[in-house]
C-alpha cells in the first residue's frame, strides 16, 4: 500500500488536517454538533490561535453547537490553556479550542475539552468518535437554540491569577529581569506580553508578536527553528529567552549565553519548583528524561511513568494527584494547582522564580542538574513491524527491565531505548538516553542494527 | 410519514426552507452556503442578513463558514429586512447575497435566500446550477491562506432608507396618520429608524423584535389584519393601516374605518398609481391574483401579463422583458415589486407608494379602495394525492370548454367578469381552488368546483 500523506484525520484526538480540500467546514459543524450533543446542550467556550483559518473554523464549528442547542461563549484568540482554564473556572459544559498546536500553518484541528477543561479521557474520546459515525445529533428546534455571548476578557486574568498564586510575584518583579520572547506571531503574541511585562515586571524585548501575520517560523519551537531568538538574547543581553508555539501550551527556552535549553531540562527545573512548594508525586512519559527521576528522588517523591501524548500524562496525573507533571521533549509543564494542561505560562513562571529566589543565572541553575545525553530520532517504518523489532530488542537485553505500555522500553544500568510507532505518520520514533556521547551512540547503533535485521 | 417529513424540508429552485431541527439541519446549511460560495463569480463580497428568529443565529454561522471556505469575503448587515440586503447587494457592487428568514412562516421554520450580483433572485437556470453544485458536494473550498474574510457593517438600513428618500417625498408623507403591525419582524428597526431621523409619526404594535413566539401568524393575509391591526384603526384615528409579514417583503393593509384590506387589492391599487407616472405598460402576476388588475390596466392602457403561481415564475417572466416596459409585477399575497427598486419585492416601498398616492389624492386608503369596483374572490383547498391530478384537470378542462383556457399552472378558465383557477400547491398534496366574480360571489361556480375535486379526492 502506498504510503500517503495523513491531510486529514479523524479519530480519538479529534479532527485535524489541512484546510482547504481536507478538514472543510462542514465537518468541523459536524464534529462540533457531535460535541453538542455529547455534552447535552449547555454552555461551550469557544477559543482559536491565530491560524488564518480560525475564524472560518470557528463559525463552522458554533454553526454545529448551536444545531446541538448549546449555548456558545466565544473567547477570540486565546492561548489553549487559557481557554482550559476558563472552561473550569466559568464551568462551562465543555470547550473547544481551534488550534492545530505546533502542526504547520496550513493545518488547524479541533481540541476537545470536558467540563472541568481537561482534554478528553480515552473514553470519552471514543464515545464522541462514535456519536460522531452514527450522526445522530441532537438537532434543536427553534425554541431550543440558544445564543452566541462573547467573552474576549475575563480568561486571560483568571489564568494569570492561577500562576501567580504560586510564585513570589513582587520578587520577581523586584528583580525586572530582561526578557527576550519570540511568539511566533500565536495566540501568545498580546498575552505573553501582558504577562512577562506588565504582570511580572520584565524589561521585555519582544519578536513575532502581531497575531494578524503569518508564522515566521516552524511552529514548533525546535532549538533549530530558533535562530532569531538566539540572537535576540544575545544583542539585549537578556537574562532568558521565552519560545511558544501557535497555541501557548509549549515552551522553548534560551539562556542568557544564547544556548537553546532541552525541553527535558526545562521541565526537571519545574519539576523542582513544583515540589518545593506542593506534596505530591511527578507524572512523564516514557520518553521523558532520567533527571526528572533525579529530581524527583532529591524531593523523595515517586516518578511515574506514562505513554507519550498529553492525555495519557494528565490522565494519570489525575489519578495518582501528582503535584507536576510533563512531557520532556516538548517543554510542557503540567502543573495541576494551575490546572491540569500544559500551560507555558506556568513554566514560564516557575523558571523567573527559581532566578529570583536563587539569584542565579539560567543556565547556571540548568548546569547544576544531573547530565544525560540523549538522541531522539525518527525511521520510516511500517506500522505492522513494530513487533519485530520489539522481539528483537528483548533478545538483545535480556536481563533489562521492560516496559510495553507504549511501543517498549528498555531501561538499562546505564541509561534506557524507546521505540514507539508515531501516532499521526508512518515513522518509528526511536529515543536513547545514557551518561555519555558515547554510548548514546553505541544504544541508537544497536537499535538501527537490529532494525535491518527484523526487515 | 414519508408525506409529513417531506413537508418539513424543502430544496428546490427557491433555495433551502425546512423546520429547524426537524428537516432543516446545520449541515444543510452548510452544504448550500458552500455550495453558493462554489456558485458565485469571483470577486466582490457576499451581503448577508437575517431575521429575528433564534435558529438564524445557527444558521448565520454556517453561512459564514460556508462562504469564507470558498474563499469569498463576508458582509454581515445583522438583523434587517430582505429588501436592506438587496440594497446592499447593489451599493457595494457584491458578488450576491444571502437571506436567512422564513418570511411570513411560522416561527419554527427558516429559510435560504439567495440573490445574485444584480441583486434579484436567481434565474431558473442559476438556480438549477446551485442545486447541482449542492447535489453533486463538489465544493471549491480554497487554501488556507486565501479564506475570505468577514466584517459588520450596521448602517445598511440608513443607506436604504437614504435611496427610498430619493425615490418618495418623505417631507409630504410623514404627516399621514399611520398604524403599523410589525409582526415582530425586521420592518420595526426601519420604521422606527424612519421615525427617528425623518420625523415620521408611525405607531408600531408587535414591534419587539422575536426570536420565537410571534404575536400572531405573520402572513399578509386579511385575517391576520383583523387580529390586532384593524380594530386600532378607528380609536387611533389612523388614515391607514400596514402590517408586514417577519422579513418585510409583503405588506397587507387596513382601512380607516377598521376593515382589513383584501390581500388582493394591493397589486391593482399601485398599478392605478404607477401606469399613468409614465414609464413601463406591462404588469406582471400570477395566475391567481384578481382580475381587477385587468380592470385597472386598461383603463390608463397596461397590459396584465398571467405567468405560474411562484416567486421563480416572476423572476423568469421579468428577465423576458427589457425594465423600461414593465410598471410592476407582483401577487395576491402583498408582494410587489417596482421598477424604481429594480425589482425587489419590497414591503417598504409598497407602503410608502400607497401613502404617496394617499397624499396626491387627498384621500384616506378606505377612500381610494371604495372607489374601485367590486370583485369577491373566494379561495379553498381539498387535500389531493399528487398521481390524480391529471385526471382531474382533464376532467375540469372538458367541463368548462366554454371559457378562455390557460394551463401554464393547473388550469385557469376565463369568462367575462368571472374566472377560476385550480392549482396544486408546491408545498403541500393539496389542490387549491380560487374563483372570482366582479360584483357578488361566485358562489354557486365555486361549489361546483369544489365538488368535482372531491370526486378525485
Amino acid at each position: 500500500m502506498p504510503r500517503r500523506e495523513h491531510l486529514l484525520k479523524i479519530g480519538v484526538s479529534g479532527i485535524r488536517g489541512v484546510v482547504g480540500e481536507f478538514l472543510t467546514p462542514a465537518l468541523a459543524c459536524a464534529f462540533a454538533q457531535a460535541f453538542g450533543t455529547y455534552v447535552r446542550g449547555g454552555r461551550v467556550v469557544v477559543g482559536r490561535d491565530t491560524r488564518s483559518s480560525g475564524e472560518m473554523l470557528q463559525h463552522a464549528v458554533a454553526c454545529g453547537l448551536l444545531a446541538a442547542g448549546c449555548e456558545v461563549v466565544e473567547t477570540g484568540i486565546l492561548p489553549t490553556p487559557t481557554i482550559q482554564i476558563y472552561v473550569g473556572a466559568t464551568q462551562a459544559q465543555g470547550g473547544i479550542a481551534i488550534t492545530a498546536s505546533h502542526n504547520p500553518a496550513e493545518y488547524n484541528a479541533l481540541k476537545l475539552f470536558n467540563a472541568g477543561g481537561l482534554f478528553f479521557n480515552n473514553y470519552e474520546r471514543s464515545e464522541l468518535i462514535d456519536l460522531y459515525h452514527q450522526s445522530d445529533f441532537r438537532q434543536a428546534s427553534n425554541a431550543e437554540i440558544r445564543r452566541v455571548v462573547s467573552d474576549h476578557l475575563s480568561a486571560v486574568q483568571i489564568h494569570f491569577d492561577r500562576v501567580l498564586a504560586h510564585v513570589d510575584a513582587p520578587r520577581i518583579r523586584a528583580r525586572k529581569f530582561r526578557v527576550a520572547l519570540d511568539a511566533v506571531n500565536g495566540a501568545g503574541s498580546l498575552v505573553s506580553p501582558r504577562f512577562l511585562g506588565e504582570t511580572l515586571g520584565c524589561e521585555l524585548a519582544a519578536i513575532s508578536i502581531d497575531p494578524t501575520k503569518p508564522f515566521p517560523r516552524e511552529a514548533e519551537p525546535r532549538a533549530e527553528v530558533l535562530g532569531d531568538l538566539v540572537d535576540l538574547v544575545r544583542r539585549t543581553k537578556s537574562d532568558i529567552g521565552f519560545a511558544q508555539d501557535p497555541d501557548g501550551d509549549r515552551l522553548a527556552v534560551v539562556d542568557e549565553n544564547g544556548s537553546v535549553l532541552d525541553g527535558d531540562d526545562i521541565l526537571a527545573l519545574a519539576v523542582d519548583a513544583a515540589l518545593r512548594r506542593l506534596p505530591g508525586d511527578v507524572v512523564v512519559n516514557l520518553t521523558t528524561s532520567s533527571v526528572i527521576d533525579d529530581v524527583a528522588r532529591a524531593h523523595g517523591r515517586r516518578v511515574w511513568r506514562t505513554p507519550v501524548g498529553e492525555a495519557n500524562v494528565v490522565e494519570t496525573m489525575q489519578s495518582v494527584n501528582a503535584a507536576i507533571g510533563g512531557e520532556g521533549s516538548n517543554g510542557g509543564v503540567i502543573f495541576p494547582a494551575v490546572h491540569l494542561c500544559r500551560d507555558s505560562y506556568t513554566g514560564m513562571a516557575f523558571l523567573l522564580d527559581r532566578m529570583a529566589e536563587t539569584g542565579e543565572a539560567i543556565s547556571t541553575l540548568a548546569g547544576r542538574l544531573p547530565r544525560y545525553f540523549r538522541r531522539l530520532g525518527k525511521v520510516s517504518f511500517e506500522h505492522g513491524r513494530l513487533g519485530g523489532l520489539m522481539q528483537e530488542l528483548e533478545t538483545q537485553f535480556p536481563s533489562a527491565e521492560t516496559d510495553r505500555s507504549d511501543g517498549l522500553k528498555v531501561t538499562l544500568p546505564g541509561g534506557w531505548i524507546h521505540v514507539r510507532a508515531s501516532n499521526t505518520e508512518p515513522l518509528l520514533r526511536v529515543a536513547v538516553e545514557a551518561r555519555s556521547p558515547q554510548e548514546v551512540e553505541d544504544l541508537y547503533g544497536t537499535v538501527l542494527r537490529l532494525f535491518g535485521k527484523s526487515e | 410519514m414519508a408525506r409529513e417529513a417531506a413537508k418539513s424540508l424543502r430544496i428546490s429552485h427557491v433555495g433551502l426552507r425546512g423546520i429547524v431541527g426537524d428537516g432543516m439541519t446545520a449541515a444543510h446549511v452548510l452544504d448550500f452556503a458552500s455550495a453558493f460560495g462554489t456558485f458565485l463569480e469571483p470577486g466582490g463580497a457576499v451581503v448577508i442578513g437575517r431575521d429575528p428568529r433564534s435558529s438564524g443565529v445557527m444558521i448565520r454561522e454556517g453561512v459564514i463558514a460556508g462562504l469564507l471556505a470558498c474563499g469569498c469575503d463576508v458582509v454581515d448587515l445583522g438583523v434587517v429586512s430582505t429588501p436592506v440586503i438587496q440594497n446592499a447587494i447593489r451599493r457595494l457592487d457584491a458578488a450576491g447575497g444571502v437571506s436567512i428568514g422564513a418570511s411570513h412562516n411560522a416561527a419554527e421554520w427558516n429559510a435560504l435566500k439567495f440573490f445574485g450580483r444584480n441583486a434579484t433572485y436567481l434565474s431558473t437556470a442559476e438556480a438549477s446550477e446551485l442545486l447541482d453544485i449542492y447535489h453533486l458536494k463538489k465544493f471549491t473550498f480554497v487554501d488556507w491562506n486565501r479564506l475570505g474574510v468577514l466584517r459588520s457593517e450596521n448602517t445598511a438600513i440608513d443607506l436604504y432608507l437614504d435611496e427610498l428618500a430619493g425615490v418618495f417625498d418623505f417631507n409630504a408623507l410623514r404627516g399621514i396618520r399611520v398604524v403599523i403591525d410589525c409582526s415582530n419582524g425586521t420592518s420595526s428597526l426601519i420604521l422606527q429608524r424612519m421615525n427617528a431621523r425623518f420625523g415620521f409619526k408611525f405607531v408600531l404594535i408587535n414591534e419587539h423584535l422575536e426570536g420565537v413566539s410571534f404575536a400572531h401568524e405573520p402572513a399578509t393575509t386579511r385575517d391576520t389584519v383583523m387580529l390586532q391591526l384593524a380594530p386600532l384603526m378607528k380609536p387611533l384615528q389612523a388614515d391607514a393601516g400596514f402590517l408586514f409579514d417577519v422579513d418585510s417583503d409583503r405588506v397587507a393593509m387596513a382601512s380607516e374605518d377598521g376593515t382589513a384590506a383584501s390581500e388582493e387589492i394591493m397589486l391593482p391599487l399601485l398599478a392605478d398609481y404607477l401606469l399613468p407616472r409614465g414609464g413601463g405598460k406591462l404588469i406582471i402576476t400570477n395566475l391567481s391574483t384578481t382580475a381587477l388588475v385587468e380592470e385597472i390596466a386598461a383603463r390608463h392602457g397596461g397590459t396584465v401579463v398571467r405567468v405560474p403561481v411562484g416567486r421563480q415564475a416572476a423572476i423568469d417572466a421579468l428577465s423576458s422583458y427589457r425594465p423600461e416596459q414593465v410598471a410592476l409585477a407582483g401577487e395576491g399575497t402583498g408582494a410587489v415589486m417596482m421598477p424604481q427598486f429594480r425589482f425587489v419585492y419590497d414591503g417598504i416601498a409598497s407602503m410608502l407608494a400607497v401613502l404617496s398616492m394617499m397624499h396626491e389624492r387627498k384621500k384616506k386608503l378606505g377612500e381610494i379602495i371604495a372607489s374601485y369596483p367590486r370583485y369577491s374572490i373566494l379561495k379553498g383547498q381539498v387535500p389531493l394525492v399528487s398521481q390524480r391530478v391529471p385526471a382531474l384537470l382533464a376532467a375540469l378542462r372538458t367541463r368548462y370548454k366554454d371559457g378562455r383556457q390557460n394551463a401554464a399552472d393547473g388550469l385557469r378558465v376565463d369568462w367575462p367578469e368571472r374566472w377560476f383557477h385550480v392549482r396544486v400547491s408546491q408545498t403541500e398534496p393539496i389542490v387549491r381552488i380560487i374563483c372570482e366574480q366582479r360584483g357578488d360571489p361566485p358562489t354557486e361556480l365555486y361549489d361546483a368546483l369544489l365538488e368535482e375535486v372531491r370526486r378525485f379526492a
